[in-house]
């Protein structure tokens, strides 16, 4: 019993620890804004550290020291020095360097012509939208894509509930409020893959409503972007051809965009790229011809209340086809 | 005294015990020996016959209490009672200008011929008693418990019935005389299309009302899987289980085939153009704002002929079955899950606009696969 009990404290040490590296950790800052208030949470620990140290120590001399001591403790000078005024002077510092570091909520003011992407919070999932070169919408969704090395001003908007858009190795939190835009400029410091996730309880599957952060070499990036501004590319096999028949005879374009296709519907997320992605349904699953079919199906035991309906009338072959095509989007 | 008074209570006691346990066992020798007479051929004593006949009546008329009573003079709505009646109830019970089957006469009780039917029992008790049947007579429940719709439809032909005569009964069930000269019965080709035409109506006819769909034009697939769900119950309707179920697999595709053939016949007049114009663009754009997909990504022609056509459906035929999807009634099989949920998510109006929408539409057939929904604005 004991060793179990044991055992499960240093299973849930062990998994608190892993979050403090990897991919959704906050402390690996990889953005200029996450560097920025990383120093934040080291002084804001390390002085709690200090304070709690030296009040234990303080209060095995109250009970134990020499009388000397004891009564030194007891004095108003110390009562009033360290009750009141260093508490007064440790808060208020600390909080005038909250401000100075956070710049009190200030927007880091974008280079002229830098890119702006606008991220919208739905149920439960991010709509991606990309500014292309000429000012054109380039619509994705579950992912961001950043430039490293390159100021990036995130439009955060939603059309339901309160999202919180969350990157911890990019930038702090920001709410995503309806009917307002928050604005956060970030800027990646070098190539790299991170995750992000809804910080603020927004329904049902809000647990499952993350996404991946890519930062890419300013050129690449380029080339992605363009190569996101285009149509979805032509079936190349002929199960991949079988695929797109099978997605347009069964309404998938009612609420998806396939862009070069007749498939325009924006209720979910935009598929014209869907296979270049690094995840399924907000990173909830890899990104391979399993998970599409299994999503097809099973989606509402992945996440449940989600939108879309669950598509169980698929034969094997029809179903192969089908998840064959959506990874074919590249 | 009050020794004589203990021995007294102890005494009637002791009595009542055996005389409980004479019963018990009299009562058991009683049904394990046979003794008691099951016979339909012999009638029951006139008390217990007058006992039943109470306790039917007052079970009805309690538990009819709460049932509201729509308006049901709509002569249709009637004339497709009329034709389920006389698949459905008239084997038993006959009909205007029939005899009753002797098989169906020497049950016991014998099913009562119903033309006095709406003089005995009020609306709410005749809906009770349709839906629910009746315990130890015969008289079965409604297939489908929560198609409703369908039992008032019933209602409205009983009401009409003390007035009847076997002409009038002809012209309501769709016989073409009173002697029965268009024979319904499964089987061989041309019978069974007039059947189906006879609610349902073809190229030419409208349904005879809107709880029955318009078929003509339809998408075989389609036909082919309503048919088979409503043989095998997964699809709920006391009107159309019977008659898929009686359908041989071959009968089932020839029909689907031939109405996929026939052209759409528009919805009779009488369409609100407004409606219909707010329902063509959810109908082709959908509503994103409440996550609506445009019905004709599913629905269109092109698409997979599991999705039925809703060109010239009636605007009631649509409202209900839409609203069947919302209460979870229609569901059950692979393709109600996917429209269960976008059901629930129309309003009142958009409902009604789309059905105008649709049923503003003609023309084209099942099996076309050319010309898409907007070729033929």
């Amino acid at each position: 019993m004991r060793r179990g009990a044991g055992r499960v404290v240093l299973l849930s040490i062990a998994s608190a620890l892993s979050g403090c590296s990897g991919v959704q950790s906050a402390l690996s800052p990889s953005g200029v804004e996450a560097l920025r208030i990383d120093p934040l949470f080291w002084t804001a620990t390390g002085v709690s550290v200090a304070v709690t140290l030296m009040v234990v120590v303080l209060m095995a001399l109250a009970l134990y020291g020499p009388l000397r001591w004891r009564s030194w403790l007891g004095g108003d000078r110390v009562i009033i020095g360290g009750g009141v005024v260093l508490p007064i002077v440790v808060l208020t510092g600390l909080f005038i360097y909250g401000l100075f570091v956070m710049q009190a909520g200030a927007v880091r003011s974008a280079r002229e012509g830098e890119a702006t992407v606008t991220i919208i919070g739905k149920l439960w999932w991010w709509e991606v939208v990309y500014q292309g070169p000429d000012g054109e919408e380039i619509v994705s969704a579950n992912e961001l894509r950043l430039p490293a090395g390159r100021p990036v001003r995130l439009r955060l908007e939603s059309d339901n509930v309160i999202h919180s858009f969350w990157a911890p190795q990019i930038a702090g939190k920001l709410d995503m409020i309806p009917g307002r835009t928050n604005e956060v400029v970030v800027e990646a410091t070098a190539p790299g893959i991170s995750r992000g996730q809804c910080a603020e309880y927004c329904g049902g599957a809000h647990a499952l409503m993350a996404f991946y952060v890519v930062a890419m070499a300013p050129d690449e990036y380029d080339a992605w972007l363009a190569r996101e501004a285009g149509p979805a590319p032509e079936p190349l096999t002929e199960g991949e051809a079988r695929g797109r028949q099978v997605f347009l005879e069964n309404g998938c374009g009612g609420c998806h965009q396939v862009r070069g296709t007749e498939a325009r519907g924006r209720i979910g997320p935009d598929l014209t790229h869907v296979g270049s992605r690094m995840s399924l349904a907000a990173g909830m699953m890899p990104n391979d011809v399993d998970a599409f079919a299994r999503w097809i199906v099973e989606n509402q035991h992945i996440k449940p209340e989600n939108k879309m309906p669950p598509f169980r009338q698929f034969g094997e072959e029809e179903l192969t086809a089908l998840a064959a095509y959506l990874d074919s989007l590249e | 005294m009050r020794r004589l008074d203990r021995g007294w209570w102890r005494a009637v006691g002791l009595g009542a015990v055996l005389a409980l346990a004479g019963a018990g066992l009299l009562g058991g020798v009683f049904i394990l020996s046979g003794l008691y007479n099951v016979a339909a051929s012999r009638q029951h004593f006139d008390i217990t016959n007058m006992l039943i006949r109470l306790t039917l009546t007052r079970s009805v008329a309690t538990r009819s209490m709460g049932v509201d009573v729509p308006d049901l003079s709509d002569e249709r709505l009637a004339a497709l009672g009329a034709r389920h009646f006389d698949l459905g109830c008239a084997p038993c019970h006959a009909s205007p200008g029939t005899e009753q089957n002797p098989i169906a006469a020497e049950m016991y009780p014998a099913p009562p011929p119903l033309t006095h039917a709406a003089e005995d029992w009020d609306a709410a008790e005749l809906f009770w008693i349709v839906k629910h049947g009746l315990k130890f007579t015969g008289m079965p429940s409604w297939p489908a418990l929560e198609r409703e719709d369908e039992i008032w439809a019933l209602v409205a032909f009983l009401e009409r019935l003390p007035e009847s005569g076997a002409q009038d009964y002809a012209a309501l069930a769709g016989r073409r005389s009173g002697t029965g000269e268009v024979e319904f019965t499964f089987g061989g080709q041309n019978a069974t299309e007039t059947l189906c035409a006879n609610c349902h109506g073809d190229e030419n006819n409208p349904p005879v009302h809107h709880l029955a769909p318009g078929i003509a034009g339809q998408k075989a697939p389609y036909l082919l899987r309503a048919l088979e769900e409503y043989a095998s119950g997964e699809r709920e309707s006391g009107m159309m289980e019977p008659i898929a179920a009686a359908l041989a697999p071959e009968e089932i595709e020839q029909l689907a085939r031939h109405y996929a053939e026939e052209r759409v016949l528009p919805s009779a007049a009488g369409v609100d153009m407004e409606a219909a114009a707010r329902g063509a663009e959810i109908a082709r754009n959908g509503a994103r704002a409440d996550d609506i997909p445009a019905c004709l990504s599913c629905h269109g022609a092109n698409t997979s002929g599991q999705f039925p056509r809703l060109d010239g459906l009636s605007a009631e035929y649509i409202s209900t079955q839409l609203s069947l999807f919302r209460s979870g009634v229609r569901k059950g099989s692979v393709y109600s899950e996917i429209m269960m949920p976008i059901a629930e998510r129309l309003s009142e109006q958009q409902i009604r606009d789309l059905a105008a929408y649709f049923a503003s539409r003609a023309g084209g057939t099942g099996g076309e696969a050319s010309a898409g929904p907007e070729a033929r604005q």
